[in-house]
């Protein structure tokens, strides 16, 4: 168990230390909160602001969680890989430090488009909704970081997975409750972000929002964590024997 | 320290390792070949990151495929990628290979082999900053750290400068000196015979000499070198298709 911590560590302290990395993975997700958020004219609700806030803190999480898979590769190209499995500490730990450190990650950047939007002007009702908002974006950001290190592991190389990247995140944002509600929706796409797991967490984040607490969202979304958890577990001890 | 008894590694149709048998006591051991002879494989099967097709080993009496954690518990790897983290300093990346390994008094210990390994002065400093030389002895530092009983080196002066292979080599045949048995690969023969105790010339996966240095180089001829030893053992391919430079070069010279 202490091995996840310290595979953890080093990769935080290295993200930490790469400044540009840092403030750029929130530009985006910043620029969706000012420029769509407070300037899309919208007939549902009068503020979109509140509306889009939930649907930006899970993107910033799912992006961050879908780029997280480069650093099992690269761990594997540069030879980390093999040294870290050279020794005695259990060898799921590598994974398990990598999934959280990319959850933290995820967490760390939410926090400050959260504290963008509270200075926008969103307000949350109270610190346990705060609490269970963390909890959601954590569980959320477990399964599609456990899934990404198993597409990077798979693919083993950097440009394919890049590109299978690219090719998944923003259909997957699209495709969910982000941007609008269920019932403005058109009927072909209402059926995909019913599907979606990414609507899951917006859904779940904003009856946050909202002052309810979603129990059957939370439940789904850890055991949807948990399962990809697993099946990370199963592939990374077949693909390092 | 090391028992290989038949040990066969096969990727599809490729026979990388080829009934390997070999036995390595305390002392430098030294693993030759050509590019693709199947040295890199027979170390990933020796440190448990490979399973051998057939045959088995022991390191340090554990079983390489049924006791792998304990084997691991026993040695250290140095691949030759020099896979250290640019954004750490030298002391971090020894301090979590310290804590990987459980080290008790682990400030103590990482000072101790930084030390030992001639970085103190730059321990602070990002590995950014670090030359070849010292990327590939603070790697050796990790690997000291947990004390091992064999250490793997694949390749570690490869990509050196002369100096920086001295040193290297001076700190391999200290580590010998306290007791530490070192298997290795290397590609510079040179070096082989002056500081190995023993090598193995390895090809197409199987073992084409094996003895000190002085044996194999004795065995050859006055004044040869280990390079002799290696033309002789190991044949090009165009020496196995029968090859002939002389008729080629009259071949060329009528045109």
């Amino acid at each position: 168990m202490k091995a996840v911590f310290y595979y953890f560590e080093r990769d935080l302290v290295k993200w930490l230390r790469g400044r540009v990395t840092v403030v750029s993975s929130l530009v985006m997700p910043a620029a969706w909160l000012v420029f769509v958020g407070l300037a899309l004219p919208t007939k549902f609700t009068d503020n979109y602001l509140e509306f889009i806030t939930p649907g930006i803190l899970v993107m910033t999480t799912l992006f961050s969680s879908l780029q997280g898979g480069s650093l099992m590769i690269f761990d594997k190209i540069l030879g980390f890989l093999n040294k870290f499995l050279a020794m005695p500490s259990p060898r799921e730990s590598m994974l398990y430090g990598k999934i959280l450190f990319i959850s933290v990650r995820g967490l760390l950047q939410a926090s400050v488009i959260l504290l963008i939007a509270t200075v926008l002007g969103v307000r949350v009702l109270n610190p346990i909704s705060v609490l269970l908002i963390y909890l959601t974006l954590f569980l959320f950001s477990v399964f599609f970081s456990a899934l990404s290190t198993m597409i990077g592991l798979y693919l083993g190389d950097h440009d394919s997975y890049a590109a299978v990247n690219s090719m998944i995140s923003m259909p997957l944002f699209f495709t969910s409750t982000a941007l609008m509600p269920y019932d403005v929706m058109p009927a072909w796409l209402r059926t995909l972000a019913s599907l979606n797991p990414v609507s899951y967490a917006i859904d779940s984040t904003r009856l946050l929002f909202e002052g309810t607490i979603p129990v059957y969202g939370i439940l789904g979304l850890a055991t949807g964590a948990g399962i990809m958890v697993l099946l990370g577990t199963y592939q990374f001890r077949k693909a390092v024997v | 320290m090391i028992e290989i008894k038949k040990l066969s590694r096969s990727f599809g149709n490729l026979l990388a390792v080829d009934n390997l048998d070999l036995d390595v006591g305390n002392e430098i051991f030294g693993l030759l070949g050509p590019n693709g002879a199947g040295k890199s494989t027979t170390v990933m099967m020796l440190t448990t990151l490979l399973r051998p097709s057939s045959g088995t080993a022991k390191v340090c009496g554990y079983d390489i495929v049924k006791d792998s954690k304990k084997v691991r518990s026993k040695i250290s790897y140095v691949p030759q990628d020099m896979a250290v983290d640019r954004k750490l300093t030298g002391r971090e990346n020894v301090m979590l290979f310290a804590k990987l390994y459980g080290i008790p008094n682990r400030n103590s210990k990482v000072d101790e082999v930084i030390e030992m390994m001639g970085l103190s002065d730059r321990a602070g400093d990002l590995v950014a900053k670090y030359s070849g030389g010292m990327r590939r002895r603070l790697e050796l530092a990790q690997a000291l750290v947990h004390e091992p009983e064999v250490l793997f080196l694949d390749e570690p002066t490869l990509g050196l400068d002369v100096s920086g292979r001295k040193k290297i080599w001076e700190h391999i045949r200290m580590l010998k000196a306290e007791g530490m048995t070192i298997f290795m690969t290397t590609h510079y023969l040179e070096e082989a015979e002056k500081y190995c105790n023993r090598v193995a010339i390895i090809d197409k996966g199987r073992i084409a000499a094996v003895g000190s240095p002085e044996n194999l180089v004795s065995s050859i001829g006055e004044n040869a070198s280990l390079n002799d030893v290696f033309l002789e053992k190991v044949k090009t391919p165009e020496e196995q298709a029968g090859f002939n430079s002389t008729q080629f070069r009259n071949l060329l010279r009528r045109r």
